[in-house]
C-alpha cells in the first residue's frame, strides 16, 4: 500500500483496541443475535411502529404531491418514503420512489436535468401505490414495472445505464 | 434477553428521520440495549460522543448540518475523537455503488440498505462482535480494514505489490 509520504501503514489488530464485548460474550451475543427468537420477537417491535410509519409516508406522500417543481423537495421526500415504505409495508411504493430517487440521481451525475413528465408520472404511481387498498397491489407491481422501464429507457437516451 | 451482554451496552443512533430513529431504538431495545442517546445529525452525534460513552453508533448517510460520511470521519481521526475504534453501521437507502464505496472510506464499519430488518440490523451486529476487524491508519485513512476477506490459509499471491504485516499495539 502506498502512502503520500512512502510511510507503511500501520495495522491494529482486533486485540490490540477496545471492543464492544469480551470474547465470551461475543460468541453468545452472536447466537442470540442469530436465533429465531430474537428475529421475531424484534420483527413484533417493528410490526408495532408499522401505523406511525404509515402516517408518516403518508404525509412524505403530500409533501411530494404538493412539491411540483421543486426538484429538491422531490428528491428528499422520494428518498424518505424509499427509506421507509417496505418497512412499513408499503413494497411497491418503496420501489417505484426508489426508481424515482435513482433517476433523479443517475441524471444529476450526468449533469442532465430530469424530465419533469416523468417525475411527475412517478410521484403519481407513488401516490396512488401509498393509498392503494391490497387488492390493488398487483397493479402498483405492473406500473412500477413499466415505470422502471420508462425510467431506463429515459436513461439510456441521456447516455447514462 | 438477558445474559448475552448488550444489557451494559450504550448506543448511539444519527439520523435525521425521527421515524426511522424510533424504529431503531425499538431494535436496539428488543436485544437488550437500553441506554441510547439520539442525535438528529453529524453535528450533534459528536457532541454526545463527546459527552457519553458510546460502543455502538448507527447512522445514516444524509444529514444536514453534517452527514454521515463527515461524522464518521471525525469519529475516525478527529485529535478529540472519545472513541476512534466505536463500530458504526451505516443505514441508508442510498445504495448507489459510489455512495457505498463513500462509506467504506469515510472509515464504516457495516453498511445496512434500507429497507431495514431486524435480521439485517442484527447480522450487521453479530458480525461486529463476532469478527471485529483490524483497523488500518495510512496518510489518506484510518479506519477499519477495507479488505474484509482474508482466508486464514492464503498464502499468497498478493494482493498488493508492497503488502505487509505489521501490527501495531496501541494500548
Amino acid at each position: 500500500m502506498k502512502t503520500t509520504t512512502g510511510k507503511q501503514p500501520q495495522i491494529i489488530a482486533p486485540d490490540a483496541y477496545p471492543q464492544m464485548m469480551s470474547k465470551p460474550n461475543a460468541t453468545r451475543a452472536g447466537k442470540t443475535l442469530r436465533s429465531t427468537q430474537t428475529v421475531e420477537k424484534a420483527q413484533a417491535a417493528i410490526e408495532a411502529q408499522v401505523p406511525a410509519l404509515r402516517a408518516a409516508i403518508l404525509g412524505y406522500v403530500e409533501d411530494l404531491e404538493k412539491a411540483q417543481n421543486d426538484m429538491t423537495l422531490v428528491f428528499e421526500r422520494a428518498h424518505e418514503i424509499r427509506g421507509m415504505a417496505e418497512t412499513a409495508g408499503l413494497v411497491t411504493t418503496g420501489r417505484i420512489a426508489d426508481i424515482l430517487c435513482r433517476y433523479m440521481d443517475d441524471m444529476e451525475r450526468i449533469k442532465r436535468p430530469v424530465d419533469p413528465t416523468l417525475v411527475a408520472l412517478n410521484v403519481s404511481a407513488i401516490g396512488r401505490a401509498a393509498r392503494a387498498e391490497d387488492g390493488d397491489a398487483a397493479m402498483g407491481d405492473v406500473v412500477a414495472t413499466e415505470l422502471a422501464a420508462l425510467v431506463a429507457r429515459r436513461l439510456s437516451d441521456a447516455g447514462q445505464g | 434477553m438477558t445474559g448475552a451482554g448488550f444489557e451494559t451496552l450504550k448506543a448511539l443512533i444519527v439520523e435525521d428521520n425521527a421515524h426511522m430513529r424510533t424504529l431503531l431504538r425499538a431494535l436496539l431495545n428488543s436485544i437488550g440495549i437500553k441506554e441510547i442517546a439520539e442525535a438528529g445529525n453529524g453535528q450533534s452525534g459528536l457532541i454526545l460522543l463527546r459527552e457519553r460513552k458510546s460502543d455502538l453508533v448507527l447512522s445514516d448517510l444524509a444529514m444536514k448540518p453534517m452527514d454521515g460520511l463527515e461524522f464518521t470521519r471525525r469519529v475516525r481521526t478527529d485529535e478529540q475523537s472519545p472513541n476512534p475504534f466505536v463500530p458504526i453501521i451505516m443505514i441508508t437507502g442510498h445504495t448507489e455503488k459510489y455512495r457505498v464505496e463513500a462509506a467504506r472510506d469515510a472509515g464504516v464499519t457495516e453498511f445496512l440498505a434500507k429497507p431495514i430488518t431486524a435480521h439485517n440490523l442484527f447480522s450487521r451486529i453479530a458480525e461486529i462482535v463476532e469478527r471485529p476487524r483490524a483497523f488500518v491508519r495510512c496518510d489518506n485513512y484510518f479506519g477499519p480494514d477495507r479488505r474484509r476477506h482474508q482466508l486464514d490459509d492464503y498464502a499468497g499471491p498478493w494482493r498488493r505489490k508492497d503488502d505487509f504485516q505489521q501490527e501495531v499495539d496501541v494500548r
